[in-house]
């Protein structure tokens, strides 16, 4: 019996894990090697280079508007996208019109709401940068300056992803799009489920609907908020597709929409410098886990805090 | 459930530790770079006067077409006669605008095509793929008889400079530019006709042109606003007549400074002085090349810096009536070291052969048969454009855009220039010294010294950077 | 690589776990009217509730607009679409589908996509629902650590691992293949699938399995036979959830699976939007783009409350 047992866990084990082993925890290893190389990618022969990879990207200025950029992405696309996600999700679940006897109400076709809302989050990203980038389009054709002319503003016609002023914003607005949804979504299932009673109370106590927000809601919440918070993170950190697809160049005017993911894949795919992109990949993982650490730091003093 | 056993039972701990030995195993023996991935290249075929690169007469054929302003109908009907000559063999034939996306990667895993026409805004880095030894030596192709007359090598076929331009440093040719290219100001010859204007030889006519025009509502110029490298077409050229030849090999060899000369800097001012007297085209850091073009042919401005290609390339919509052609930028005064008609021809849609391709000579023969007179002729009559093959135009009666290509050619004589910028560093001329300054300066979002300033920069941190491969004109 | 960096994600009880039923909530519990409560006055309501709808449907609008574009723009010609983008076309070009359906493969790219996404998406629910239950319910050495292995995946940036597996598939010969891109994106859905279905496991009651084991059933057979079927609703969740992230994945086919005729949907999807660039046919993109949709749409509406279940669920367990 127990022997049968073990042959039922290692048989039940040893695929899965020679999978995840071979394609995905290998590569990730491997990585980390070879940012110490100067591997092409093109041929079998590398040397050692030590930390000259590194030493190169201290000097490079596009790794740096790379970097800068991905910070910005990171610091902006979770505030915004997490902050519209609570206020419509509180604003569906509080904002209806009072019936009889209820404490709070949830607005008539909320459920609609948020089939719509949730719509984006379903589309490839690859469809979602094509689509983004024909609306942003500046000449004839383009959604959104054939919107502004129709309501009258044939003067403002900016360039949108023309403009190296615009184009990171313009990515950050694809981004939002896309991913407000879910978290309306997501709000909204915890928001439901926190007990009427905690409501009640807070009514009782004279406060109304907005307080009740950052003294209930918001708090009993805040578990979630911290998840989506490095969801967004990890989103934000990639933004490869957006940048490829849907930007000029790719990567923008000036450099304005290079991010780290993209910057690697041309180091690696267009410049035979696979060693020299592994380094940024380390770099990427870096900010990665700074990010989560700080994230996580965060939530625990706001926890202590309530 | 499992709190019934013993947690010190020795075959638990045998299994853990196959559980971690198998993957680690697996993992040693996938580790990357590993071994080279190389198919194997396909046996030599027989020499013989119809086949004098010995290609396997059976072997398989994988060619890759860019799919841009010439599309891929003209190699696709040199593939035919490719299996006309080696029934046995097997051609694939595949068209796309993302080259560098689709191919770049097979670089990396050694199962390249045998034939690419590596072109277009998503082109690979050809001093890379050189300098990372990538490619075949394409001189058995070039010393082969042509196909035409077995007396002539096919090198001796070839309009002047197309082998040079093939070479790197050093003797061997990587690439052979299949079409020849006339850059230049392209300019609408219709609306210079209606309003009763002549081209510009100077640039204060140019000034005073555009100024006329933008009274009549038109603009002077337009251009490829998101692909802002299309504008050193007609200004390396002007750079040369002003400051003459070795301004533009100062700049390609990255002097230091190569780009604060006084020609440089006086012809990127002179571009800036368009954008900043409003004779651009509004809207155009928006467009794209198409974009771009489609204003142009359809009266909207009348000068635009482009290639040959684009007569073909705007054939959907141009207008019937409309007569475009090309002419040698405007010079300063006369003080210019270059006479008027000074101008950019060298070749264009650079074919290569890789050198870990399954079968190498199959794509040479393919490119011998592609320089033949009667592929050549071909090319003409459909894409409206010159072939490296010295003719191919006896006898078909060219459309406007090309005959000025050729008169074009004829008027400059000697004085043809041939930057080598964009095939040496891509990376250096696309997105650095065109999206990231010219396009900005035009944009009207820098200033001339800025932008010069900007350039020499990028300019020198890539002679600086070691993992590029440098390479100079001798 | 443990679980501090993901904090509360696969390890902490966060304090919603005891608030969100297992089953997830429906949808529109809110409505219902519950206990009496204190009147407030009704003007604050009201206004509230006109506030609300108009930013709702503000938002409503923003997301809508932008499909509804592509698919009016869908059945336009060129010369329409560049006239006026807002503009209602004339007659409704239906060639326009047929035309990218055929011409620009986006048939052939669907085909792929449908047999890439089958293959794994079936392998990652049959193994990582097999390493989940032996996770969960078993004990022996090396558990937590081949948990913690698994989930540790869900935080790295895929994009760091890509250059080392593309070469390690080259090796392999899986680069260009169906098969190699089945496994690639198993292993790159097992994290959160191992992750999930674990603590969903974890929930499920022992003892049918106990009986079924003392009945003489195998190991494996209760798990095929009993757990697998009780595991049904979590097996859902995260089979949808795998789905739109496997179907709509885009950066590791880009990399790994560059054959010609292999190409899934959003590739070929940025292929013709590409080559739209040098032939301007407007009109064809838009067809593909929303013949690309489609697919993923009538999945959506059919499936709605399981897809926004299954998608969020994660972050909420």
């Amino acid at each position: 019996m127990q022997h049968g047992k073990y042959r039922f866990i290692v048989g039940f084990l040893a695929l899965p894990l020679a999978i995840y082993a071979v394609f995905v925890i290998s590569p990730f290893v491997q990585a980390i090697y070879y940012s110490f190389t100067d591997w092409t990618g093109l041929s079998s022969d590398y040397s050692w280079v030590g930390l000259e990879n590194y030493d190169r990207l201290l000097d490079d200025e596009i790794f740096w508007k790379a970097l800068r950029n991905n910070l910005l992405l990171l610091l902006v696309l979770p505030l915004v996208t997490l902050g519209l996600g609570l206020f419509f999700a509180f604003m569906l679940n509080v904002g209806g019109k009072r019936r009889r006897g209820a404490v709070i109400a949830g607005v008539r076709g909320s459920g609609f709401y948020k089939v719509v809302y949730f719509f984006p989050q379903v589309l490839s990203i690859a469809i979602v940068a094509v689509l983004f980038r024909y609306a942003y389009e500046p000449t004839e054709g383009g959604a959104l300056n054939g919107f502004l002319r129709a309501i009258g503003l044939d003067s403002v016609q900016p360039l949108w992803l023309g403009d190296p002023d615009l184009a990171l914003w313009c990515v950050m607005a694809v981004m939002v799009w896309c991913n407000v949804g879910f978290y309306v979504v997501l709000f909204s299932a915890g928001m439901s489920s926190i007990p009427r009673d905690f409501y009640e109370a807070a009514l009782l106590d004279g406060a109304n609907r907005f307080t009740t927000f950052f003294r209930i809601t918001l708090p009993l919440l805040w578990d979630t908020v911290q998840t989506g918070w490095i969801y967004m993170g990890i989103i934000a950190l990639d933004s490869f597709a957006v940048v490829q697809i849907m930007t000029i160049g790719p990567g923008g005017p000036d450099y304005s929409t290079e991010v780290l993911s993209f910057y690697l894949y041309t180091k690696s795919f267009r410049d035979g410098q696979a060693g020299q992109a592994t380094a940024l990949g380390v770099a990427l993982l870096i900010v990665t886990l700074i990010f989560a650490g700080i994230v996580m730091r965060l939530g625990r003093r706001e926890r202590l805090e309530f | 459930m499992g709190s019934d056993f013993n947690r010190r039972d020795l075959i638990k701990r045998a299994t853990a530790a196959g559980l971690v030995a198998a993957p680690a195993a697996t993992f040693l023996t996938s580790c990357a770079s590993g071994d080279d991935g190389d198919g194997e290249k396909v046996e030599q075929g027989k020499k013989t006067d119809k086949n004098p690169l010995a290609v396997n007469e059976s072997a398989g054929l994988e060619v890759v077409i860019f799919d841009g302003g010439f599309g891929d109908k003209y190699a696709k009907d040199a593939e035919v006669l490719y299996k006309q000559a080696y029934p046995k063999a097997k051609v694939s034939h595949s068209a796309t605008t993302k080259i560098q996306t689709k191919l770049q990667p097979r670089f990396n895993g050694g199962t390249p095509p045998d034939l690419i026409d590596n072109s277009g805004a998503e082109q690979m880095d050809m001093g890379t793929l050189v300098g990372k030894d990538q490619l075949m030596d394409l001189t058995p192709m070039l010393d082969a008889p042509s196909i035409d007359d077995p007396t002539k090598k096919v090198r001796d076929t070839l309009r002047p400079g197309v082998v040079e331009m093939g070479q790197f440093t050093g003797k061997e040719v990587w690439i052979l530019y299949y079409a020849y290219t006339v850059y230049g100001v392209w300019y609408s010859q219709t609306l210079l006709d209606k309003h009763g204007w002549e081209y510009p030889k100077t640039w204060d006519e140019m000034l005073t042109l555009c100024a006329d025009a933008k009274k009549k509502g038109i603009a002077g110029w337009t251009y490829a606003g998101k692909h802002p490298y299309y504008l050193p077409f007609s200004m390396y050229p002007m750079m040369a007549k002003v400051g003459g030849r070795e301004v533009l090999d100062a700049i390609d060899n990255l002097e230091p400074n190569a780009w604060h000369h006084p020609a440089v800097k006086a012809v990127i001012e002179a571009y800036y002085e368009l954008a900043a007297k409003g004779y651009i085209l509004k809207g155009t850091p928006g467009l794209d090349h198409i974009q771009s073009q489609t204003k142009w042919t359809e009266g909207k401005a009348i000068f635009i810096p482009n290639g040959s290609w684009v007569e073909n390339e705007a054939k959907k919509t141009t207008p019937k009536d409309f007569q475009m052609a090309v002419s040698a930028p405007s010079g300063l005064d006369s003080s210019d070291k270059m006479p008027f008609g000074t101008i950019w021809a060298s070749g264009g849609e650079p074919f290569i052969v890789p050198k870990r391709a399954k079968n190498p000579m199959g794509g040479m023969e393919l490119l011998r048969i592609m320089l033949g007179e009667a592929s050549s002729r071909n090319f003409v009559q459909q894409v409206s454009s010159l072939t490296s093959m010295n003719g191919g135009t006896e006898g078909v009666t060219l459309p406007p855009g090309l005959q000025s290509s050729n008169d074009a050619l004829a008027a400059a004589g000697e004085n043809i220039v041939n930057p080598r910028l964009q095939d040496w560093y891509v990376a250096l001329q696309k997105e650095k010294i065109g999206i990231a300054a010219l396009g900005e300066m035009m944009a009207g979002r820098m200033k001339p010294d800025e932008c010069i300033k900007k350039i020499q920069k990028f300019a020198d941190d890539t002679a600086k950077d070691d993992s590029v491969k440098k390479y100079k004109h001798t | 690589m443990t679980d501090t960096q993901t904090g509360a994600v696969p390890e902490g009880e966060p304090v919603t776990t005891q608030l969100v039923p297992p089953e997830l909530p429906g949808i529109d519990k809110r409505d219902a009217p519950s206990a009496p409560g204190k009147r407030q006055s009704g003007s604050e309501g009201r206004v509230l509730n006109v506030f609300s709808h108009a930013f709702l449907v503000v938002w409503g609008l923003l997301v809508t607009l932008p499909v509804l574009w592509a698919i009016m723009t869908s059945l336009k010609t060129d010369s329409e679409i560049l006239k006026s983008p807002w503009a209602l076309p004339d007659e409704l070009k239906w060639n326009n589908w047929s035309r990218a359906w055929q011409d620009a493969n986006m048939g052939d790219y669907f085909m792929n996509s449908v047999i890439v996404v089958g293959g794994s998406l079936v392998g990652t629910m049959l193994l990582g629902a097999m390493a989940a239950y032996v996770i969960a319910r078993f004990e022996f050495p090396g558990n937590r650590f081949i948990y913690y292995l698994f989930i540790s995946g869900m935080s790295f940036p895929i994009i760091l691992a890509l250059v080392p597996l593309f070469f390690v598939m080259d090796n392999m010969g899986l680069l260009n293949t169906y098969h190699g891109l089945i496994l690639v994106y198993i292993g790159y859905s097992l994290p959160f699938t191992v992750f999930f279905l674990t603590s969903f496991f974890r929930t499920l009651p022992t003892s049918v399995a106990e009986a079924a084991i003392l009945d003489g059933a195998s190991h494996t057979r209760t798990f095929f036979q009993v757990m697998l079927p009780m595991a049904k609703p979590g097996l859902i969740s995260v089979g949808i959830f795998n789905f739109l992230g496997q179907w709509n994945q885009y950066l590791l086919p880009t990399v790994l699976n560059t054959g010609e005729g292999k190409q899934v949907l959003p590739q070929g999807l940025v292929e013709l939007a590409a080559t739209q660039g040098y032939d301007g046919d407007w009109s064809g993109l838009f067809a593909g783009l929303v013949l690309a949709t489609l697919p993923v749409l009538a999945v959506y509406i059919v499936f709605q409350r399981q897809v926004q279940a299954g998608l969020t669920a994660g972050a909420l367990k």
